[in-house]
């Protein structure tokens, strides 16, 4: 697992290797896949402010571009990651002239030649990089991922009209990249790249499919560290393939030989939604008292695997692997009568086919989109699988507001309650 | 149509207890459709002879339900109104349409639609950029919506009676920018509280009727000897949409007097019209999508530039508020947000240095959208009015 | 002639009055409480005592801060952000930026040639008031008064989160529990609510003179920290809490100065020394 992350550690060193050699450097939105597979088509260096932040706040380095955020004049409730970002820009644009700040972790990240937002999710992560105009006229591309209605998604002819609603678009964006840029794109090299992806994130997928076994072989904070290589493209992909592959093989042995990936499975739980990156640890003191988280983290997930093959066109494959990522609970959702068909009602499919007794929710007090759907759920899935959750709050760059003894401390009383609905599922006729 | 009140008398009537109208006209068998934006073309639901209620919270209601599906840090304006949904004050409503406008909304309706069932919901989708594809999604979006109404009202929606529709709304705009005009003279002749409370009348009646009363009420405001007094500030609110008066009245009460407004309880509805075009959709997808000004749609100087210019990327957003300034002779602004709302947060700092750079003072206020919340805004709002005075 | 200035703050209510050469003939601070409030009239009297002068011979009076409204005995009210500004700015001629700390609220003040162009206020959170410090001062067994001189033995600041008092107040028993200084301790405290106010402060690009007024002003443990966190000398009154009543006094003066060298009448409301009520 640990070859995977260093990945994406290393795409921080890559950036400024290349700004140095006069390379081009992309800040982009987390954007799945959608922008990502055509970025590394075309060589580009890219870096993730959503990611870099998590780094900034681990190193103790966000308090100082929090405030310098505040003293700019950005509301201080605004996405702490945004936060971040403006007051890192602040430093290096207003102080350094354009040079990356000394005290940068992780290397910095330099100044771009391409901001790329992307409207997925949630309003700040396009309205923050138009906002960083403040400080550098840097062009925007915001990427457009429609996200129809669950019930008027199946309505005639609107699936494909989301479809070809995004080739138009991102047809439109290779051509401004090639503007901006001055060369062409490698449609070849972009259909191989695609097909690693997909690839990928099928092996992927088959690991997570693993672990519905009972013990669950792998344990979410194997998860955590495994799938930014998969997320973020980094470095080469079928090197990242085979890692996966070797994962695949390692969990299922596991299963093969009912290993669990925790010494004794006593609660098998899901967790959504952001993890505390900062504090992994805390989970090993979760899985001493037979905590296994077997699933988690929705947006994190590969999409369901659909069959692309006799898709020529690499742009509408990109696609319609985007758009499964965001729509591919839809149709359950539409049967269950539930209308967050995505980011809240996956978990209920997970607190199924997992077999969970309890979710672990993490409210994220500045990434509201993170968070949101954290009530619904809870609610959702005490209703439909009399399954119970427990609230404990973190933020994403203020990491004091976690407090791991307070939440050990929730955990040893939650634990009573997942037992409790064990014996109320079973009453219900639940099989689990 | 209120115990014989008019114009100003009647606006106010109907702004107190807005859905006693709605109330009597599904007594009559008309079906009443809610939506909580302005992004959703009601024009469908007229053609349908369908009654449009916006929904909106209510600063006076403490929020009790909505922990059920809604954390707490969330835009209040939305949570407020899912409360009382909750509380099973929209159950008189006989169906939904929502819009992606911003994240918040979307979130929302969706966790509202799951939870409570009414006869009919529809959710709109809203592109987020304005490129030509983005349009042509959107029109499908609108085609969908159509289908979806006729399926539930049995009835199919003609050339002519869009046409007509759109028509009586884009009068209805008309009516209101004429409206708004009578707040161009110094003192305007029409207060923003009055303002308010006429718009947000209008949000709770059939088109028609609230063409009359707009009628009514030009006449009136026109011919009126009582009308706010002069004060030296003249002010623009911009933000979040202001549907209480306890708002305006902090500012107002105040040496001010709003003179203009870019909100969505104001003039944003009512800025631009619905071209009718051969495609009638074409019309409605470039207003709702195109030409509203909110800033949850991601505008540029020129889409799809390689090069950014921040001023001319300023301009671009905010030029038609410099419009507004000019024509309405506005001396400060007062750029007011809920809490939590990332659209309009996030346009600051920028709409100020805008603001700066035109030489007009504008002060930030950031609040809870809850009755208790405005006693502090006060002090700020006369702080910025002895501020702005001092240049004078 | 004689002018009155009346602060009905959140916690104290300071009344000054100064005569035409802007010499201070009386000042009473007195504390708000519910009560209080209603009886502010009470505290003016005991002014009007002190400079042996009758209601009558005041020939303006300016109402400020949080309870300014339906001030029945004043001829105007101006918001503590102006009337601050001018206090201070009477004080300190060069003064810049103003910080004022309250019992319940803190606010920053830009300032040139005495007059405010820009203000930021903090009123929702304790973490950077008076309040903070009251709190924590219980929570460390300590009087308030001797917070200040504590934090001036440290050696070493122990970092206190400062997001919220009710945090800090976990975060300081925690520290007591594991035996580290008390001094260090007391000085994290001060620290945080320093480095809170600062960051609300920066906003409006501090400049110098930086003068702190308010009730906090008086710990030499928070001028140090400010002092610190700001990286400008900090000045302060010998009166911190006067500078509201004071600003409130003067710009009464000066309102009266512009309309006689006008030739017009002042306009002065019909005023009554009477209990202040809160409704209409």
């Amino acid at each position: 697992m640990y070859p995977l992350r260093a990945k994406v550690d290393e795409t921080y060193a890559r950036s400024v290797e290349a700004m140095k050699a006069g390379k081009p450097t992309v800040w982009a939105m987390v954007n799945w896949w959608e922008g990502d597979v055509i970025l590394k088509a075309m060589d580009l260096e890219t870096v993730y402010p959503e990611n870099y932040s998590t780094v900034c706040a681990s190193a103790g380095t966000a308090e100082s571009y929090l405030n310098r955020a505040d003293a700019d004049g950005f509301p201080t409730h605004l996405c702490g990651y945004s936060r971040n970002t403006f007051g890192y820009t602040s430093r290096m644009i207003k102080e350094l002239g354009a040079e990356i700040p000394p005290e940068a972790p992780m290397g910095g990240m330099p100044k771009p030649v391409l901001l790329l937002s992307s409207d997925s999710v949630c309003d700040a992560r396009y309205k923050w990089f138009q906002a960083l105009g403040h400080y550098m006229d840097i062009p925007v591309w915001t990427l457009e991922l429609p996200v129809p209605g669950v019930q008027e998604l199946f309505m005639d002819g609107v699936k494909e009209q989301c479809i070809s609603f995004m080739v138009e678009h991102l047809r439109e964006f290779v051509a401004f990249l090639e503007r901006l840029l001055g060369r062409k794109i490698d449609w070849d090299k972009l259909d191989e790249t695609m097909k690693l992806v997909e690839q990928l994130s099928r092996v992927w997928h088959e690991v997570n499919e693993l672990r519905k076994a009972r013990p669950c072989p792998m344990h979410g904070r194997d998860f955590w560290s495994a799938m930014p290589a998969s997320l973020f493209l980094a470095g080469d992909l079928s090197d990242t393939l085979e890692c996966y592959q070797a994962m695949y093989d390692e969990v299922k042995s596991r299963v093969d030989n009912g290993m669990g990936a925790i010494a004794d499975e006593k609660y098998r739980v899901v967790f959504a939604e952001l993890p505390p990156w900062h504090s992994l640890g805390f989970f090993d003191r979760l899985a001493e008292r037979g905590w296994n988280i077997v699933i988690e983290s929705w947006n994190y997930h590969p999409p369901i695997p659909i069959d692309l093959t006799g898709i020529a066109d690499p742009l509408e494959r990109i696609a319609r692997f985007t758009f499964q990522w965001s729509t591919g609970y839809y149709e359950r959702a539409l049967k269950d009568g539930e209308y967050l068909g995505y980011m809240a009602y996956p978990y209920l499919v997970f607190a199924r086919d997992y077999k969970c007794d309890g979710a672990f929710l993490h409210p994220l007090i500045t990434c509201r989109s993170a968070s949101t759907h954290l009530h619904y759920t809870r609610e959702l899935l005490m209703r439909k699988t009399s399954v119970p959750s427990i609230i404990i709050e973190g933020d994403i760059v203020d990491l004091r507001l976690f407090d791991p003894e307070d939440a050990l401390r929730k955990a040893e009383v939650f634990e009573e309650t997942m037992e409790h609905y064990r014996e109320v599922r079973k009453k219900e006729g639940l099989d689990w | 149509m209120t115990q014989g009140s008019k114009g100003l008398a009647e606006a106010k009537e109907i702004y107190q207890d807005r859905p006693r109208r709605v109330k009597e006209l599904k007594a009559e068998g008309k079906k009443i459709i809610g939506y909580p934006c302005i992004y959703v073309p009601i024009e469908m639901m007229t053609a349908l002879d369908l009654v449009p209620y916006r929904i909106y919270g209510d600063i006076r209601e403490p929020v009790t339900e909505a922990d059920r599906g809604l954390q707490t840090a969330f835009c209040p304006i939305m949570r407020s109104a899912f409360d009382l949904g909750l509380k099973g004050k929209y159950d008189f409503l006989d169906g939904m349409v929502a819009a992606h406008s911003c994240d918040p909304q979307e979130k929302c309706m969706r966790v509202w639609m799951s939870l409570i069932k009414y006869p009919y919901t529809h959710f709109l989708d809203v592109p987020g950029t304005l490129h030509e594809g983005s349009l042509e999604y959107f029109k499908g979006q609108l085609i969908a919506l159509k289908k979806t109404l006729e399926a539930f009202t049995g009835k199919i929606i003609t050339q002519t009676g869009l046409r007509e529709a759109i028509e009586a709304h884009n009068l209805q705009r008309a009516l209101v920018r004429e409206l708004y005009d009578l707040r161009k003279p110094d003192p305007p002749l029409i207060s923003g509280a009055e303002t308010l409370q006429v718009i947000k009348a209008l949000t709770s009646i059939p088109v028609e009727e609230g063409n009359d009363l707009l009628r009514q009420v030009i006449s009136e405001v026109k011919e009126r000897k009582n009308g706010p007094q002069k004060k030296p500030a003249r002010l623009l609110v911009w933000g979040n949409t202001m549907d209480d008066i306890a708002h305006t009245e902090t500012i107002e009460g105040a040496e001010a007097n709003i003179v203009m407004d870019d909100h969505c309880g104001g003039s944003r509805a009512y800025r631009t019209d619905v071209e009718i075009a051969e495609d009638l959709v074409d019309g409605l997808a470039d207003n709702y999508l195109v030409k509203l000004v909110p800033p949850r749609t991601f505008r540029v100087a020129v889409l799809g530039e390689t090069r950014k210019d921040w001023a001319a990327d300023l301009e671009s957003r905010f030029g038609y508020i410099g419009e507004y300034i000019k024509g309405w002779d506005v001396n400060g602004v007062i750029m007011q947000l809920v809490r939590y709302c990332d659209p309009h947060g996030f346009e600051q700092p920028a709409i100020k240095d805008y603001f700066d750079s035109l030489g007009i003072p504008s002060i930030y206020l950031e609040h809870d959208y809850s009755e208790g919340a405005l006693a502090p805004l006060r002090t700020r709002v006369q702080g910025f009015l002895e501020v702005i005075g001092q240049k004078a | 002639m004689y002018f009155a200035g009346v602060d009905i703050g959140s916690t104290m209510t300071k009344i000054v009055i100064m005569d035409g050469a802007d010499n201070i003939c009386s000042r009473i601070i007195g504390p708000t409480g519910p009560e209080h409030r209603r009886l502010a009239n009470k505290v003016l009297i005991e002014a009007l005592e002190q400079a042996n002068l009758s209601f009558a011979e005041i020939d303006y009076v300016v109402a400020t801060g949080y309870g300014r409204v339906n001030v029945p005995f004043a001829d105007r009210q101006i918001t503590e952000l102006t009337c601050h500004a001018r206090g201070v700015a009477s004080l300190f001629p060069n003064v810049r930026t103003a910080i004022d700390i309250g019992g319940q609220d803190a606010k920053g003040l830009k300032i040139k040639d005495g007059k405010l162009l820009d203000f930021v206020m903090n009123d929702k959170c304790a973490a950077g008031t008076g309040r903070f410090l009251e709190v924590l001062a219980e929570t460390l067994g300590l009087e308030l008064e001797e917070l200040g001189g504590i934090s001036l033995e440290s050696t070493k600041k122990i970092p206190i989160s400062s997001t919220c008092t009710i945090f800090a107040q976990q975060e300081v028993i925690a520290r007591i529990s594991e035996g580290l200084p008390l001094e260090d301790i007391v000085a994290g405290v001060h620290a945080a609510l320093a480095g809170r106010v600062a960051r609300m402060v920066q906003r409006l690009r501090v400049e110098p003179d930086v003068v702190l007024t308010g009730g906090v002003a008086k710990n030499i443990g928070v001028v140090k920290a400010m002092k610190e966190n700001l990286g400008h000398g900090i000045l302060v009154p010998a009166d911190p809490l006067l500078t509201g009543a004071m600003g409130a006094a003067i710009l009464g003066k000066e309102l009266v100065s512009k309309a006689m060298a006008a030739g017009e009448l002042i306009e002065r409301k019909e005023r009554y020394l009477e209990e202040v009520t809160f409704f209409k």
